[in-house]
Parts: C-alpha cells; sequence; structure tokens
C-alpha cells in the first residue's frame, strides 16, 4: 500500500516522469500528464499523451513494467513508484476531470519556480491515453544521502 | 519524432540546469529506473557528463547495463529533447571534474549542505541519437541563436582564455616569457617568434626570448627605428609584413649596422639576430604600458598567408599580458623569497671541459669565454661581478637585492630591469657556456653552479 504520506504529495501538483525499457532492455523516459491513487492505495493512474511517448506506450504494451519519479517543484519532495501496468486505455471524461485538478496544481508549481504562464499553458496533456498501474516499491527520492530507499 | 540533423550543440540551453533533467535506466532483472538528475554537462559534440554524487540505483543500473534515458527541457520554451546515452566512463580528476565539483559545492554550500554533496565522479556518457519530443508543447521552437551560443565559445576566445591563465600563473618573469611564446605555438600555431626589449637608455632593444629557431639570438639587439621591431617600437603601432622581399623581412639591419660600425672588432661582439632567412610574412605588435613601450613581440612564418589579422590580434592580447607582467616584476619588492625551484630546471651539466676562461674588456663592460663573445654592457658587469666574488670570497649564492644596490654594475635608481638583465645573463651562458649556469634559488636569489674551474682575466681601457 502506499504510505498516506506519499498519497498526500501526489496531490500537489508534482511532475510526473516515466521510465520503461524494451523487450531488450533499452530503456526509454518521457513525461506524464496527471496522476493519483486509487482508493484503495495500491494502483495508481497516470495520463500519457501518444505523439510525446510513443516508445513508452509500445515498451508498456510489452512488458508492462514501469517506473514513475514524481516531484514537487518548489521543494523537490520526490518518490518514486515501480510496478506493473494493468490497463491501458483512451483517457475519460472523468480522467480529464482529475487531470484538470492535477494540471492546476502543477502549473501552479512550475509558475512558483519561475516558468512563464504562457509557457506552462503551451503543455500538450490531451489527448491522453490512461495507464493504471499496480504499485509494487515504493521509494524516497528527495535528492540527498537518504535517496533510493523503500519506503 | 523531430529528429532531423539535431546536434548536440543545438541543445545548449538545455544544458544550463535550469530545469533538472531525468534519466532512465534499466537494472539487469529488466526492473526500469527514473530519477533527477541536477544538471547535464555538455562534454564536446558526442558527449555528455552526468554528476555522480551518491551510490543509488541509476549508478547501479548503468554498472549493470550502461545504457541510458535522458530527457532534457529548453527553459525558453519547455521544449522536452530525448538522449539516447552510453556509458563510456568516469572521471574523478581533471579539468571536467573539478568545474562539476566546484559547482555542485557552490550550490551545497548555498543550502548549508557542503558535507553532503560531494562529487565522486563526473560520469561520461556517448550520446548515441538525440530526438526533439514532438507533441510536447504548442510554444514554437525558438530559433537557432545566430550568435554562438555562450556554451560553445568560439575557439580562439577559449585558447586565449587558456593562455590568459598560464601567463598568470608564471611565478617569475623567465618562466612568463617562455609561457607567452610556447602558448603562441601551441594554441595559436605561430611557430617562430621572438621577443624584444627596450634598453632606453641605450636606445635600442635586446631579444630576451625566441622560439622556434635554431640559434636561440638572446642578447641580440636592433636599434630603435631600425627595421621592422625598431619601427614598431618606435611608433608603438603594430606592423604586418607579408610578401616583401626578403632582404626587408627582418631586421638584418643589425648586421650592417655593425659592420659600419667599426669593423670585425665591433662585429664578432654582435648577436645575430634569430630569424628566419626565408620567411615570407612577419608580424611586430609592441609591448604598451600607460604609453611606453617596453618591448616587442615578433612573429614569423615562412608560408604567406599565414599570419593575418587574427594572429595580430592574439599577439597584441599576449603582448599586453606580457607588458603588465614585465612592469610588475620591475616594481616588485626585492624580498627573496625561497620557492622550490622550477620543474623545468635543467640538471647539472657535466662539462667534458676542465676549466673556462673569462675576459672581462674593462673599455666596453663586455665579456668574452674562451675567446668568443658572451655579453656586455650592465649583464657583463653582473656577471664579472658575481665571477669575481666567487673567485675572491668562494660565494655561491646570490640576491638580486644586493646586486641592485652595488653601485658598480651602474643601474638606474628606477626601473632598473634587473631580472630581464638576470634572464639574458643566464640564457647567453645557457648557449654559451652551459657549465656554468645561474640556477634560481626562489624569488630574488639564486646560484652559481659550476662544474668546470673557472679562470678570470681582465683588460684595461
Amino acid at each position: 500500500m502506499i504510505p498516506p504520506a506519499i498519497v498526500d504529495l501526489l496531490q500537489t501538483g508534482v511532475s510526473v516522469n516515466v521510465g520503461t525499457r524494451d523487450k531488450n532492455f533499452m530503456p526509454e523516459c518521457t513525461r506524464g500528464w496527471g496522476i493519483w491513487v486509487a482508493a484503495n492505495r495500491t494502483t495508481v493512474t497516470l495520463l500519457l499523451t501518444e505523439p510525446a511517448s510513443a516508445r513508452t506506450l509500445a515498451n508498456l504494451r510489452d512488458n508492462g513494467l514501469m517506473a514513475i519519479t514524481c516531484s514537487r517543484p518548489t521543494d523537490h519532495v520526490t518518490c518514486q513508484l515501480k510496478g506493473s501496468v494493468t490497463q491501458i486505455r483512451q483517457a475519460t471524461p472523468q480522467d480529464y476531470e482529475r487531470q484538470q485538478q492535477w494540471r492546476h496544481a502543477f502549473l501552479g508549481e512550475l509558475i512558483a519556480v519561475g516558468v512563464p504562464a504562457e509557457q506552462t499553458d503551451a503543455l500538450i496533456m490531451q489527448p491522453a491515453v490512461a495507464i493504471e498501474m499496480q504499485v509494487t516499491g515504493v521509494f524516497a527520492q528527495t535528492p540527498g544521502p537518504g535517496a533510493g530507499e523503500q519506503v | 519524432m523531430g529528429t532531423a540533423a539535431l546536434a548536440l550543440k543545438d541543445l545548449w540551453p538545455c544544458f544550463e540546469g535550469i530545469i533538472p533533467a531525468t534519466i532512465a535506466t534499466c537494472a539487469k532483472d529488466g526492473t526500469p529506473n527514473i530519477s533527477y538528475v541536477s544538471q547535464v554537462h555538455y562534454v564536446d559534440p558526442e558527449h555528455v557528463a552526468i554528476s555522480f554524487q551518491f551510490f543509488n540505483k541509476t549508478r547501479k543500473n548503468i554498472a549493470e547495463h550502461p545504457f541510458a534515458s535522458v530527457m532534457v527541457l529548453d527553459p525558453r520554451a519547455m521544449q522536452a529533447y530525448r538522449l539516447s546515452l552510453t556509458y563510456e566512463r568516469s572521471e574523478s580528476s581533471g579539468p571536467l571534474f573539478q568545474a562539476m565539483s566546484l559547482q555542485l559545492q557552490a550550490i551545497a554550500s548555498h543550502a548549508g549542505m557542503s558535507d553532503v554533496f560531494r562529487l565522486r565522479a563526473a560520469d561520461i556518457y556517448a550520446v548515441r541519437h538525440i530526438e526533439r519530443v514532438d507533441g510536447f508543447t504548442s510554444w514554437p521552437v525558438p530559433a537557432q541563436d545566430e550568435r554562438p551560443p555562450s556554451l560553445f565559445i568560439d575557439p580562439n576566445l577559449h585558447a586565449l582564455r587558456v593562455v590568459a591563465e598560464q601567463l598568470n600563473r608564471a611565478e617569475c618573469l623567465g618562466e612568463l616569457l617562455e609561457t607567452a611564446l610556447r602558448c603562441l605555438d601551441e594554441f595559436f600555431g605561430l611557430h617562430h617568434t621572438m621577443l624584444l626589449l627596450v634598453d632606453e637608455k641605450r636606445r635600442t632593444l635586446q631579444t630576451i626570448a625566441s622560439h622556434g629557431y635554431d640559434e636561440n639570438g638572446v642578447g641580440s639587439e636592433v636599434g630603435f627605428g631600425e627595421g621592422l621591431i625598431g619601427m614598431v617600437a618606435a611608433a608603438k603601432l603594430p606592423l604586418r609584413l607579408s610578401g616583401l622581399d626578403h632582404t626587408l623581412r627582418y631586421a638584418r639591419a643589425v648586421r650592417d649596422r655593425a659592420q659600419a660600425l667599426s669593423g670585425p672588432e665591433a662585429l664578432c661582439r654582435e648577436i645575430p639576430l634569430p630569424g628566419l632567412s626565408n620567411a615570407s610574412t612577419q608580424i611586430a605588435v609592441p609591448l604598451i604600458i600607460r604609453h611606453r613601450c617596453l618591448g616587442v613581440l615578433v612573429a614569423e612564418s615562412l608560408e604567406p598567408l599565414t599570419l593575418l589579422i587574427r594572429e595580430e590580434a592574439v599577439m597584441a592580447i599576449v603582448a599586453g599580458h606580457l607588458a603588465a607582467g614585465i612592469e610588475q616584476s620591475a616594481q616588485e619588492a626585492d624580498d627573496s623569497v625561497a620557492v622550490e625551484a622550477p620543474a623545468a630546471a635543467a640538471p647539472p651539466v657535466h662539462s667534458p671541459l676542465s676549466h673556462r676562461s673569462f675576459c672581462f674588456y674593462q673599455a666596453d663592460d663586455c665579456i668574452f669565454v674562451d675567446g668568443e663573445y658572451l655579453i656586455k654592457n650592465v649583464p657583463g658587469r653582473i656577471l664579472w661581478r658575481i665571477l669575481k666574488q666567487h673567485q675572491d670570497e668562494h660565494r655561491v649564492e646570490f640576491t638580486n637585492r644586493e646586486l641592485r644596490m652595488d653601485s658598480w654594475l651602474g643601474l638606474p635608481e628606477l626601473k632598473d630591469n634587473f631580472e630581464t638583465r638576470l634572464i639574458l645573463l643566464r640564457k647567453r651562458l645557457e648557449q654559451k657556456c652551459p657549465d656554468v649556469r645561474l640556477v634560481p634559488r626562489g624569488r630574488g636569489r639564486f646560484a652559481l653552479e659550476t662544474s668546470v674551474k673557472i679562470i678570470l682575466s681582465e683588460k684595461p681601457a
């Protein structure tokens, strides 16, 4: 289960970074546009866009293994979630509603660290593909000596 | 994907550390990992460096499987780029490591974390592929700057910076002069150079250092206004001559003047100016400080069209550094400071000879060694004083201070250029009798070292 502190962190407009690998173990990184934790606290949903994440989506369809690092831009509090994908589907209106909440908080964080609002507005977050992942590991990732420890 | 011919240098704003980058790796069991890196450093057109601070999962994965995918963002437009990397090596010393380490320490110090953040290594990765991430932002891709981006400065400017740093590190005047000529060769391809300093009292220029000639020519002289060099000193302006008849190419006026003076006796006391007999281009720039000309820096080339305005500009900048260094050494206090002898000091010479005969001509303060002209004027007197004290009092060590205060040497009270005269003397000895040497013993001190018996004689005026 994802600890409550991490659930809280994920509700504060964190940046979402996704790592996958192909069948030859070649890694691939991309950005996600929104993340939220299911009520059971064992799965998360995140949104990706097809053009920016084509290889990531191909990797997920191939082997389903995923690492997600989320960081709050204003204080670098960071965690990494690892797990296996259980579902890949087109985003629904409900997903977009959740994305909107996350987007509002995330853009607020970016503006707070000095990114011009017109640039944050230009980030393309839709149309999106929704990924559901069963979380098997949660790691502290805030920069410093404790980074990498399992939570 | 927008991958059309992207070069690493096109991504220069991404390497300023404004938006943190992410790195994805894969463990040997196939588990992916993604983490932040504070900064991706540009190394060269095919390599980047990533700081290694902590033993973390990324580091472990790279050791097992040396491939990474890195996402960097251009802060001007939040445009993302993906780099496919292969780990090559780690550097834990050298200029790149030092620069990255200092940057990290400065950040850590700001955050009060100096003890926690420490760069263990600069990890160097080869860049296999660069891709602009399409569909990331609707903001237009920034146009390539017409100006060279600040990260990738003009190589000449970078070379000038390195040269300036090396010049400022020189511990003494001799080292400064040698460094300047060596750097002009090494960084700017000026293979044949010489430096002449002004003797204001005698209105002449004397060669104090040269580089790339068979004969170093140290001690050779040119009068003010004579030939290219003398004219540059008199006019205090640089001059560049190309494709001239070779008789004009450098100041062979020296020899003519010597012959005009008083025949063979005078001639044998002239040292030929170093020079390429078939030089096709020559540049001479004055060493100017506060409107005074301290000397002239000269470069020559056999090839036409190789010494142009770029070379003149480089030489003018180096000449400025030299002028400042020479001026400073003339004003420096005499306090002798013991420092380690320069590494460049040659080992003692074991001469096949058993003795050296020095003869001092009182008429013109001229010294001959074993019948050959060695040196004259003030440097001649300095040498004679040293040799006499060595013989009469068995002295070995001398200080600049005591010699400067010796009225017999006839040094001017102000700006005596003692250091340059000593360099001249040292180099003439190296050339004419290497078994008698003046070895620096720190700033303002030196020792007379010899492996032969020294015999002295004088010829009255």
